[in-house]
């Protein structure tokens, strides 16, 4: 085995591993911000418009894949004018639809509260937004945490897709390191070794939180 | 934005058929990739409690790198990988075990799941009033795993059909690919590729709601 390729085939894949982990946590922040708000607003305003328009927002994310959302933000926006990098195009697109899905992750959790401690909270004189942030959130959070665990190691995954509009990250680089050196079985084997060790310390995170707080999934 | 919605009326004869027949595509990918995946992640779940040490290695081998390789990494690898090894597939068949292989692992998490959310009592139970050790499984186990993991089942199928989606960049005609080939085209992508959402979303928002109804019970699964 010629060792000099193996070499540069690392270097490359390495570089694309540093995009990789950067798409993935800013679309987490994204991702984890935006659907705490949006769970926040569904689960306590009342509001019947404001609970259907979220609803509908949640429902379109969930059930398109997100390779056609990043097409459409990409190519279909940018043909109307709305053009955007294609880093920043995938840390949108990925944070938009990892909104949807943690929402749904937190709307659970607080589902989940006993509706005693809302009570108690209020007959103690908390008001409805100090009960929200002292009470709830913290509770729902706990609830929350192996999903949203869970959902970050799926989401690290899910950043193998942006290479279709042509963010820089680890399959981008195998893909455009095959077309210069044609060794198709090395590269891509070693690409899904990268992923694996790149997931492998997140999965053995989500367990201890698992374990930690309980409701295995 | 009336003129935005115009284009549909004015190209929908000639883009429905198209998509429809791409549609068709992906409905038979995701159909047959589950299949496999549901025969194959039963096994896995049977061999993660078996007493044979291999046996159990193996299939947690399997779950661990499915979980923790992208999709669109497993597919490239099998369709340009492989061949430099000498195993040629096309890319149906490529997506096909792809899909079924990556799936597999996380039905067989829904299984195991499935199967542990059954006290032993029921066993025991079972077979305290006579019960054969297939009559327990079969009429006391199984209806109950059933009602256990039907939703969970319904949502890996969603995700399943949307990830099947990844098949177009390893070129199997499907709905995405369809529509790459329509937009340069026509050259509207905004309304093509709003549009194959459309067709993905008719599939998979019926499933979603009936998961969400079976599910109301058992908690929320991501």
């Amino acid at each position: 085995m010629d060792f000099s390729i193996l070499k540069m085939i690392w270097e490359g894949l390495l570089l694309g591993a540093g995009v990789t982990v950067a798409v993935t946590l800013f679309s987490l922040i994204i991702a984890w911000t935006l659907g705490f708000c949006l769970a926040l607003v569904r689960h306590f305003s009342g509001i019947i418009i404001l609970n259907f328009v979220i609803d509908a927002i949640v429902e379109y994310f969930r059930n398109i894949p997100a390779l056609t959302h990043l097409f459409i933000i990409y190519f279909g926006l940018g043909a109307v004018g709305i053009r955007l990098d294609s880093i920043p195009a995938a840390i949108l697109g990925l944070g938009i639809i990892g909104a949807a899905i943690t929402s749904e992750i937190f709307r659970s959790s607080f589902q989940s509260i006993n509706k005693g401690q809302n009570e108690a909270a209020l007959a103690v004189g908390f008001t409805p937004l100090q009960t929200i942030r002292f009470i709830l959130t913290p509770q729902a959070m706990r609830i929350a945490l192996p999903s949203l665990g869970n959902y970050a190691l799926q989401l690290m995954k899910d950043t193998s897709i942006v290479s279709a509009i042509a963010a820089p990250e680890i399959m981008f680089y195998a893909r455009s390191m095959v077309t210069s050196s044609f060794q198709t079985t090395l590269i891509y084997s070693s690409a899904a070794l990268l992923y694996l060790l790149l997931s492998l310390p997140l999965a053995k995170g989500v367990h201890l939180l698992e374990v930690r707080y309980g409701r295995k999934s | 934005m009336s003129d935005f919605f115009l284009v549909f009326s004015e190209y929908g004869a000639q883009w429905g058929p198209r998509l429809a027949q791409a549609a068709l595509i992906t409905a038979l990918l995701s159909f047959l990739g589950f299949l496999v995946a549901i025969i194959l992640g039963l096994l896995l779940a049977l061999m993660q409690f078996s007493s044979v040490a291999a046996l159990r290695k193996t299939a947690q081998a399997h779950v661990i790198f499915f979980r923790g390789v992208p999709l669109l990494a497993v597919l490239f690898l099998i369709y340009f990988g492989l061949p430099g090894i000498g195993i040629v597939m096309s890319a149906f068949q490529a997506a096909l075990v792809g899909l079924g292989l990556s799936f597999a692992a996380q039905m067989a998490e829904v299984f195991r799941s499935g199967l542990m959310a059954i006290p032993k009592g029921q066993w025991e139970a079972a077979s305290a009033v006579g019960m054969t050790p297939l009559q327990s499984f079969r009429l006391i186990i199984l209806p109950q795993v059933i009602r256990v993991i039907r939703a969970p089942i319904i949502v890996t199928f969603v995700s399943l059909l949307k990830d099947s989606s990844l098949a177009s960049l390893i070129t199997v005609n499907e709905l995405v690919l369809t529509g790459r080939a329509m937009a340069t085209e026509y050259f509207l992508p905004l309304h093509i590729y709003i549009a194959v959402g459309a067709f993905y979303f008719i599939i998979a928002f019926p499933l979603s709601l009936l998961a969400k109804k079976m599910g109301r019970r058992s908690p929320v699964r991501t």
